[in-house]
Parts: C-alpha cells; sequence; structure tokens
C-alpha cells in the first residue's frame, strides 16, 4: 500500500509538471515564432532570448524529475 | 551510472570516477590546447584554425550579452566554464562511460555542479566589486531605496538561489538523461537508446550554453550601472 502511494506520487509529479511546463513553453514558442514572423531581422536577439525562456522553464520541470527519482528511490 | 563508488582514498579523501574522469578531461584539453598554440602561425594549421574558430565564436557569443570590453577583460573564465561543461557533458556519450571504473559524465553527478555553481557565485561577485567598488555594488542590492527593507531580502535571497538553480539544471538534465538512456536500453537493446542519444547530442551543447548564457547574464547585471 505505501509503496503503491509513493509510485502515484513519483508518477504525479513528473506528469504535472511536465503539463504546466508544456503549456508555458508552448504559449513562448508560439509568441517568440510570431514575433519573428513579424520582424525576420531581429530572430537572433529573440531565438536568444527564447532559450533562456525556454530553460528557465525547463528546470522546473528538471526539479520535478529529481523528486520523482527520490520518490521512486525510496520504493 | 554510480556516483559513490570510490576507486581509491588517500587519507580521508575519497577519490571517485567522476574526479578520475574530470582530471582526464583537463589532461585532454590542457595537451589539446598546447598542440594547437605550440607554433603559432599565421596560416594555421588544422588544430589552429580550429581553436581559433572556437575563440571567435566564443567571443562573438559573449560579446552580445556581456558588451565587449567586459568580454574581453573576463573572457577566459567564461570561456573555462563552456568549455569544460560542454566537453564533460558529450563526455557521457562515449562507450563505456558511466560502466567502467575509473569513467563517469562529470557533469552527471550533483557535487561537480554544485562546485561549479559555487565557482559561477564567486566569479559573478568578485567582478562586480571589482568593477564597481565594495560600497556602490553592495548599495546596489537595496535599491530602490524608498523600497529597501523589502528589496535587500528579495535580492539577496536571489543571489544565493541563483547558484543553486544553475547547478540542479546542468545536474538534472544530464543525470536524467543518463538514465533515460538506461531504462531504454533496458527495455530494448539494440537501437531503443540511440533515440535519447542523438537528442542528447542537442541537448549538452544546450546545457554547456544555457549555463554560461545565465553566468554572463548574471555578470553582466552586476556589472552595468544602473541609473
Amino acid at each position: 500500500m505505501e509503496k503503491g502511494i509513493i509510485a502515484i506520487a513519483a508518477a504525479l509529479v513528473l506528469t504535472l509538471t511536465a503539463i504546466a511546463t508544456a503549456i508555458a513553453q508552448g504559449i513562448t514558442a508560439s509568441r517568440a515564432m510570431d514575433a519573428i514572423a513579424r520582424q525576420p531581422e531581429a530572430a537572433g536577439g529573440i531565438r536568444g532570448a527564447l532559450v533562456i525562456a525556454l530553460a528557465l522553464m525547463e528546470a522546473l520541470t528538471i526539479y520535478g524529475m529529481l523528486v520523482a527519482f527520490m520518490l521512486v528511490g525510496k520504493i | 551510472m554510480e556516483h559513490t563508488n570510490v576507486l581509491f582514498s588517500i587519507g580521508p579523501l575519497q577519490v571517485t570516477s567522476t574526479v578520475v574522469s574530470m582530471w582526464g578531461i583537463i589532461l585532454v584539453l590542457t595537451l589539446l590546447s598546447y598542440l594547437a598554440t605550440r607554433k603559432l602561425k599565421d596560416v594555421p594549421g588544422p588544430l589552429q584554425n580550429l581553436a581559433e574558430m572556437a575563440v571567435e565564436k566564443l567571443q562573438s557569443f559573449f560579446a552580445d550579452s556581456l558588451g565587449v570590453k567586459h568580454m574581453r577583460k573576463y573572457f577566459p573564465i567564461f570561456a573555462t566554464f563552456f568549455i569544460f561543461i560542454i566537453v564533460s557533458n558529450y563526455s557521457g556519450l562515449l562507450p563505456g562511460v558511466g560502466h567502467l571504473k575509473g569513467m563517469a559524465q562529470p557533469t552527471a553527478s550533483l557535487s561537480v555542479t554544485a562546485g561549479l555553481g559555487v565557482v559561477a557565485f564567486f566569479t559573478t561577485h568578485i567582478i562586480g566589486v571589482r568593477e564597481r567598488g565594495l560600497k556602490r555594488y553592495a548599495v546596489s542590492f537595496a535599491k530602490p531605496l524608498y523600497l529597501c527593507v523589502l528589496m535587500l531580502p528579495l535580492n539577496l535571497i536571489e543571489q544565493f538561489i541563483r547558484p543553486m538553480s544553475l547547478a540542479l539544471r546542468l545536474y538534472g538534465n544530464m543525470y536524467g538523461e543518463e538514465t533515460v538512456t538506461e531504462q531504454l536500453y533496458e527495455i530494448f537493446p539494440i537501437g531503443a537508446p540511440l533515440i535519447m542519444q542523438v537528442l542528447s547530442l542537442l541537448f549538452c551543447l544546450l546545457q554547456a550554453l544555457v549555463f554560461t548564457m545565465l553566468l554572463s547574464i548574471y555578470v553582466s547585471e552586476a556589472v552595468e550601472e544602473e541609473e
């Protein structure tokens, strides 16, 4: 019983963080593409900012994944 | 995969595979840069050409976020960060790394990335103090002054969270990649891990870029004069 709950918790941590991050990254990427389409000359700067923003969001999923690994280790 | 496999110990110091492979990477890099700069010529040979190209690319990359003046002054430390991280990341793709004794991907160990984070922390603040003077740099954390009671603790906490998030991001990505590859290998040994390894060709470069880009943004924030 205990183990089952831990396993579900580990799965939930990863899925919930992944869902949230996917939504956020999707919005960011689509806006960046809009911006590039509207103003192709600024593509370089936009790409740099995009990578940074995506990495900062990515970090949240990574934290979730670390927690999930820790939980899996406890089973 | 194992981060605690101690090879041998010198007194109280335990030497792990990660440490050994880090020294291996350092030796290889030293040898390469020695060979590339041994006989500098006007018409470069292949190795010198490669090194010049790498330095030029890195310079233009850091000049974007730091500005040319500060980039020239502090280029060595940023380039060192980048080259060390990217070579460590790609070392995880060599056959046998993680399974053989004495070979482990350095950046997939939290101790290494935490060390890099600590160095990044001190780099930011030492450069900040050097460029702006201790007093003005310290005051910059309390700006705007009419909100200093509110802003000071927030800014200080942020300064300590930054190296932590740098370290955790790099570690999490590299360790996660390794684990996923291993899981895929267990599901289907032939071909399946290749999917993740091709992806990690991209991710290794991206993580090295993100680490150094964030560091250079932090430094440029510490250096710039706010009005």
